[in-house]
């Protein structure tokens, strides 16, 4: 979509309800809109059910871009927890790191950190791509059903644990592998897609300091914990 | 829910501006704490004295007379100390200076046995802490924290989540019998009650039914037998279970340990001049203008910033 203009709204002066209206209203008319002065205010841009392009101008707070469907969001500054959690399709890119629980159960769409994420990244993710270019926290993938997750740094501790589907990507050091988690091969294939979305999301400069595809090692669910076995009382016990 | 916010000047001499630096943050977690307000704030140390702080009673649970009486006694108390000076009250709480030639177990336990309902608040040789049920705008019309200079600091919004909302299980708390240390938390204590019933059993008694007051006993403790802030914090990693992010002041330190599960939020905005700590960084973006990242505070993790 091409914008027609671009429309700037001073966060300053109003309430957190006005800003959402006022973005969906302009959305609407097809304006690429900046926000000015989000001041890491919570709950900005949630629920943008139409596509066109969101600029907040520093830091965001809690839950922006949450329930997004269709929607442009980028974020100058950071983000606090829960960023685009529970999003059906869109895109979410911020510029420096991500609280807790970043892209929490996104159904579809692509959320890119170009900072650190901390804790429970990606936690059940049903679909999506989360692309992470610094380090993540604990427990991220947590319970992932499906997507992409890919941290071109390092992660926590408690990585990919109890997954269902979710295909994971790691540039740097695993804190430690998550209950059931295990490292398979990147494929050629994988690592061609890593090379794109790399591409794709990041500058020249900032892909220099990030591995190339193949480099990167892949983590899938062991899918030891899909289905009960008495006879392997062992495993749940430490996965519970 | 609660709130909890730390201010670090690290520049020598620039020690304006701390109370408006710390009521702006205070005030933008405001929403996640509305029962009461505190700060515990560092000015200029005089090592040959302690700032005492007492609160005569509580309005909530006292009547008018019976805080006027434990008032006229706290400060007949204080002038009949030899080196007393700088004698003030305000609200429910009164303030003095004492020779730090004074022990500070012997003086608190003489203090709060002046009469019903007498608390000492804070005992420093640079550390003053004010708390008030309510918000901060009534914390700042009660004490005036935006005027306050000093070097380093912290702060706490309370959301009660269990015991009661008074002015004793407001925030911070001081390290009882310790100089210069206070403490705010935002979270849990999971083992609280076997770690109390083990202090209890020792003789240590505690003023309030609030987890966090474990948290200040345990500092103190730790302090007192000659650890640094540092090892203190390490040993709350350790020996305290459940969702927490706490942050401790002393005379030149502050430092924050946060739990290993990331329950409980904690962004950190460094630069070569100061260090903010807050549970959101609503309140950091409110209070400090400029250009800095912000970022959330590793989980299992022990930082201390010392001048």
């Amino acid at each position: 979509m091409v914008p027609v203009a671009t429309c700037a709204i001073d966060a300053a002066t109003l309430s957190t309800r006005e800003i959402n209206t006022l973005i969906r209203s302009r959305l609407a008319g097809g304006s690429e809109i900046c926000i000015e002065n989000p001041a890491a205010r919570h709950n900005l841009g949630v629920a943008l059910l139409q596509p066109g392009r969101v600029r907040f101008l520093g830091s965001v707070g809690y839950y922006c871009g949450g329930l997004m469907d269709g929607a442009e969001i980028h974020v100058e500054g950071s983000a606090g927890w829960g960023l685009a959690e529970s999003m059906s399709n869109g895109y979410v890119e911020v510029k420096g790191g991500a609280g807790n629980g970043a892209a929490a159960a996104i159904r579809g769409g692509t959320v890119v950190i170009h900072g650190d994420a901390a804790a429970r990244l990606g936690v059940s993710m049903k679909g999506g791509v989360v692309l992470v270019g610094g380090d993540c926290g604990y427990m991220a993938g947590f319970m992932g059903q499906k997507g992409t997750l890919v941290v071109c740094g390092n992660t926590g501790q408690a990585f990919a644990d109890s997954m269902y589907a979710t295909t994971c990507f790691v540039g740097g050091t695993i804190g430690n592998l998550g209950t059931d988690a295990v490292v398979e091969p990147t494929s050629p294939d994988e690592a061609a897609m890593l090379d794109a979305l790399l591409a794709k999301h990041f500058s020249a400069e900032e892909r220099a300091s990030k591995p190339a595809g193949s480099k990167f090692t892949k983590v899938v669910a062991g899918r030891k914990l899909w289905n009960f076995d008495k006879h392997n009382w062992k495993h749940w016990q430490d996965a519970l | 829910m609660c709130g909890i916010l730390g201010y670090f000047r690290k520049i020598p001499g620039s020690d304006e501006h701390l109370g408006a630096t710390m009521l702006n943050m205070l005030n933008a977690l405001g929403r996640r704490g509305p029962d009461s307000a505190g700060v515990a704030m560092v000015g200029p140390a005089q090592r040959s004295r302690y700032i005492v702080r007492v609160q005569a009673g509580d309005e909530l649970e006292m009547g008018d007379q019976a805080i006027e009486k434990n008032r006229e006694a706290i400060e007949h108390f204080a002038r009949s100390l030899q080196a007393a000076g700088a004698l003030s009250s305000s609200g429910v709480y009164v303030r003095f200076e004492v020779d730090a030639a004074t022990s500070i177990a012997e003086l608190t336990r003489t203090i709060e046995s002046l009469g019903e309902g007498i608390e000492v608040i804070s005992i420093g040789h640079a550390m003053e802490l004010s708390k008030e049920v309510g918000t901060p705008l009534l914390l700042e019309q009660k004490h005036h924290v935006s005027a306050f200079n000093g070097t380093h600091g912290i702060g706490h919004t309370r959301l009660c989540t269990e015991s009661i909302v008074d002015l004793s299980h407001s925030q911070p708390f001081w390290g009882r019998g310790a100089v210069d240390v206070a403490v705010v938390h935002n979270g849990h204590i999971t083992n609280y009650h076997q770690l109390r019933r083990k202090y209890e059993q020792r003789g240590i008694y505690f003023m309030t039914e609030n987890d966090s007051e474990v948290l200040a006993v345990y500092l103190a403790e730790a302090m007192n037998k000659g650890a640094t802030l540092r090892e203190g914090l390490d040993g709350v990693l350790r020996d305290m279970d459940g969702a927490f992010c706490c942050l401790a002041v002393t005379a030149t330190e502050m430092g924050f340990a946060k739990d290993p599960y990331a329950f409980k939020p904690l962004v950190l905005a460094e630069s070569d001049e100061f260090v903010a700590v807050a549970t959101e960084e609503i309140a950091i973006r409110a209070a400090i203008p400029g250009d800095y990242k912000v970022s959330e505070a590793p989980v299992a993790e022990v930082r201390v910033w010392s001048r």
